[in-house]
């Protein structure tokens, strides 16, 4: 079929205002945050779930294939079109359709941002927890199908913990429903978990039910110093097995806590080899008693524990800790940060060692590395910064990120964590997976058999 | 494209903060209306791609506010990077309508209002009664000269007491050929050197646009000053009374963000009457949708930019004020419920 033919039945379906073909709209929509690249024929802005299933059902026909993109925010090329074809672009399809609070419960379209939502939750008492640093852009169509988490996902676990029900447009344009609105339902395979973290390459998901929880009364922010990140990493399993489930667990080491200080100047976080932040929400007892556990259990390997004097200076770490990933490029004017190899998980009681490992792998390629993330949860990122002109840079770079994932699936941990596989980890499937991932193939075959939906992704 | 640019659209990880603040993306709703797009544009034309309509669009829509690169957490400029692809297109000789008639109607008739009329009208019998040399000298703006004569008169009335002249063949100050790209150094040359003849050492104006651009693009050893921050300072010798008024102040993205002033129209408001904040303010604050030639090339796109300003104004206030003639005028258009002043509007009320 011509190209031009293609665009007049995309227009008959969403209208002439919903679609591009225009050479800057393409190149927009050829990246996200992380470093992969394809160029689509078509972005769609669809408005509702009926134009989504007749685009779909026309590109199944003609073997056309549809990567659907929230925010583009991705950090491994989830929404990136590697095979061209038709970009759906869900951020236009952004409402709350259902506050069921009573039953604990929200309805949405995919293309809210997560932040939108907590705003809308927030004068009612409730939040959705699941927290990612970039939960001002991101939308929750993506965090849905990335699986996506965040600072405070030691405490309330990552976004598949909240989805209780999805309307999902099929490869063959089919629409279907999962889960239900009851919190527990054991009827059927749990197609909703299918979906959760199938990063677009099952189907488009056009609805959510998601559950979201009540404010906590009390926070609280503790920061601990430390001489250098192992000496964290051993602090963060002593302080996860005396009991105590913070509501956030943080690392940064000694470039990342300079990233931050440049970023936000007054926030003045003290100079140290590593930090770990902690936050404990709750009642008032409880939070002060999490503290003072804290504090306690960090007692013999810290340099210094000090707390965040107020909301203001609390909300103040947070906001910048959010975007530290990004901010770290500020840190020399010449190097830019790259989001590669920067998602393992470990078994937390492999931290210090993965702490250590890192540091060699660093020294070794003669390239700084500076780590931060959700400890709590074995989730380290390691950020590098390069020279974006330097051949020589991107080389050290790609065997760095190289050995840090061969190095995280040997201690038996992930290559990806929160951030998704997409096409920038897919090579690392079949080594972290075996012959799961021949599973995960029978089943893109058998939903998608023409492999139309986001091809070149995850690895099937 | 200059390697600062470059550099600049290689320090943008695309994390996506700019489409959260962006006032247009939020209207847009497209990638390219994005901060983010619009570096991927202008690099997608050093590639080589070609500057059509879809181009032209993404990189005119910007107001210039400078919120992206202010929340931007990797140090990016975006701004500077779309002037200098504007530029860059109009040297080509690639330019919208829009931008076309603005820069004939900027050079031959010396304001980008098209106005053939006499700019100096608003002086009124006082034309001839001006000071030849001065240290002050207060520079109208195309705006305020032909769409708020009254007002301009009026301001220059309170500036003379402190021995301030004006420009008697004024032409604008070059901000709109900056912003969409044109070269601005024929106009800048004819107020610069009526500013030399009388000896200035400081100028005054009422426009956050022309502050900007005198402040920035002029020669750096005339000092440059708002309205606002020369009476501030003044405000003792002012007599003012207090009114029983609750009113809300919206920043001009090129007199706060951009340039830092957010307080001297703060303090002259506090001396007067109460002051409450709009949702955005100071850094953060919202762009009025004027700026950058998006009113000219874009009105209807400028219209909601406004109309999402005014949802900003906080419930019980009897005025909106502001300290640019462009913001207010755009501010206007969006329908507001309250009235909108300029901040010498209510310093006259206080004098009364
Ligand atoms: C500064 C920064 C900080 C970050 N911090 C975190 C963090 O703390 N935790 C974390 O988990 N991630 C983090 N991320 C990564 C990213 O924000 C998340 O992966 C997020 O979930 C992506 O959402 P998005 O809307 O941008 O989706 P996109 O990037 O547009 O898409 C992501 C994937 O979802 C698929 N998709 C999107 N919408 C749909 C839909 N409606 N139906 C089916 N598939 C869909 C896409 O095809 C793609 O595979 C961060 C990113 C940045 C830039």
């Amino acid at each position: 079929m011509q190209k031009s033919d293609l665009l007049k039945k995309l227009q008959d379906i969403v209208g002439n205002e919903r679609v591009s073909a225009s050479a800057a709209e393409l190149y927009c929509y050829s990246c996200d945050a992380s470093q992969v690249r394809g160029m689509p024929d078509f972005v769609i802005r669809p408005a509702n779930t009926e134009q989504i299933s007749k685009i779909v059902s026309l590109a199944n026909e003609k073997e056309i294939p549809v990567t659907a993109r929230g925010a583009g925010t991705g950090l491994a090329g989830g929404a990136v079109p590697v095979e061209g074809g038709i970009v759906l672009d869900m951020s236009s399809m952004n409402r709350i359709l259902e506050m069921d609070l009573g039953n604990l419960q929200v309805t949405i379209e995919p293309g809210i941002v997560q932040e939108k939502l907590n705003d809308a939750l927030e004068p009612y008492g409730f939040f959705f927890p699941p927290d990612p640093g970039s939960s001002a852009m991101c939308t929750l169509g993506g965090l849905i199908a990335n699986n996506g988490s965040g600072m405070r996902s030691v405490k309330y676990g990552t976004t598949r913990n909240y989805v209780l029900g999805l309307e999902v447009v099929m490869a063959d344009g089919t629409v279907v429903n999962t889960g239900t609105k009851v919190t527990k339902s054991v009827a059927g395979y749990s197609l909703t978990d299918l979906f959760v973290g199938s990063e677009g390459t099952l189907g488009i998901i056009t609805k959510a039910t998601l559950k979201v929880r009540a404010l906590p009364k009390e926070r609280s922010v503790l920061l601990a110093s430390f001489e250098d990140p192992e000496h964290a990493g051993e602090a963060v399993v002593k302080v996860l097995s005396s009991g105590i489930v913070p509501s956030a667990c943080e690392i940064l080491d000694r470039n990342i806590i300079e990233a931050i200080n440049t970023y936000d100047p007054h926030i003045g976080l003290p100079k140290a080899g590593a930090i770990l932040m902690f936050e404990v929400d709750g009642t008032e007892n409880t939070v002060r008693e999490g503290i003072e556990m804290i504090k306690d259990a960090c007692s013999t390997l810290a340099t210094s524990i000090r707390a965040a004097s107020d909301k203001k200076e609390r909300d103040e770490i947070w906001a910048a800790r959010r975007l530290v990933g990004a901010a770290v490029s500020r840190l020399d004017p010449l190097r830019t940060r790259v989001y590669v190899g920067e998602d393992i998980g470990v078994p937390i009681k492999e931290l210090p060692g993965m702490l250590h490992k890192v540091g060699e792998i660093s020294k070794e390629f003669k390239l700084p590395i500076m780590t931060y993330g959700h400890i709590g949860d074995g989730n380290l990122h390691t950020g590098m910064c390069i020279d974006m002109l330097s051949d020589k840079e991107w080389d050290k770079l790609t065997k760095a990120a190289d050995k840090i994932h061969l190095t995280a699936i040997s201690i038996g941990g992930t290559v990806t964590a929160e951030h998704g596989v997409g096409s920038a980890r897919a090579e690392y499937l079949g080594l972290e997976l075996g012959k799961g991932l021949d599973v995960m193939i029978l089943i893109k075959n058998a939903l998608d058999p023409k492999g139309i939906l986001n091809p070149g992704k995850m690895g099937v | 494209m200059n390697d600062s640019d470059m550099r600049s659209i290689l320090k943008c990880v695309r994390c996506g903060t700019c489409r959260s603040v962006c006032p247009v993306f939020d209207v847009i709703g497209w990638e390219s209306a994005s901060s983010r797009g619009r570096m991927l544009v202008a690099h997608g034309l050093s590639q080589g791609m070609e500057a059509d309509e879809g181009v032209f669009d993404s990189i005119n829509t910007c107001t210039t506010c400078g919120l992206c690169e202010q929340m931007c957490p990797s140090g990016a400029s975006p701004v500077k990077v779309i002037e200098d692809v504007r530029h860059q297109l109009v040297l080509q000789g690639k330019m919208t309508d829009a931008q076309k008639l603005l820069r004939t109607d900027a050079i031959e008739k010396g304001n980008p209002l098209g106005e053939e009329k006499d700019r100096m009208a608003w002086l009124g019998d006082s034309k001839n009664d001006v000071p030849e040399k001065a240290d002050h000298v207060f520079f109208a703006g195309c705006l305020a000269s032909y769409r708020y004569p009254e007002l301009t008169k009026r301001t220059f009335d309170i500036l003379r007491k402190f021995g301030v002249t004006v420009l008697q063949e004024e032409v604008c100050c070059g901000s709109p050929l900056l912003r969409t790209g044109s070269d601005p150094s024929e106009l800048m040359s004819k107020n610069l050197e009526q500013i030399r003849k009388i000896g200035a050492h400081t100028i005054i104006t009422g426009c956050a646009g022309c502050f900007t651009t005198l402040k920035n693009d002029y020669p750096d050893n005339i000092e440059v000053v708002h309205v606002a921050e020369f009476l501030a300072d003044r405000l003792a010798e002012m007599d003012l009374k207090k009114l029983d008024l609750k009113v809300t102040y919206h920043d001009p993205c090129h007199l706060g963000r951009c340039n830092g002033v957010f307080d001297a129209p703060r303090q002259i408001i506090k001396s007067i009457c109460y002051l409450e904040e709009m949702k955005s303010n100071r850094e953060k604050s919202k762009c009025c949708g004027a700026g950058g030639g998006v009113l000219k090339g874009y009105p209807e796109l400028s219209l909601e930019l406004s109309k999402n300003r005014l949802e900003e104004i906080p419930k019980d206030v009897d005025y909106l004020v502001t300290a640019c003639p462009l913001c207010r005028t755009n501010l206007k258009r969006g329908g507001p419920r309250v009235d909108v002043l300029d901040i010498i509007d209510l310093l006259e009320m206080a004098m009364e």
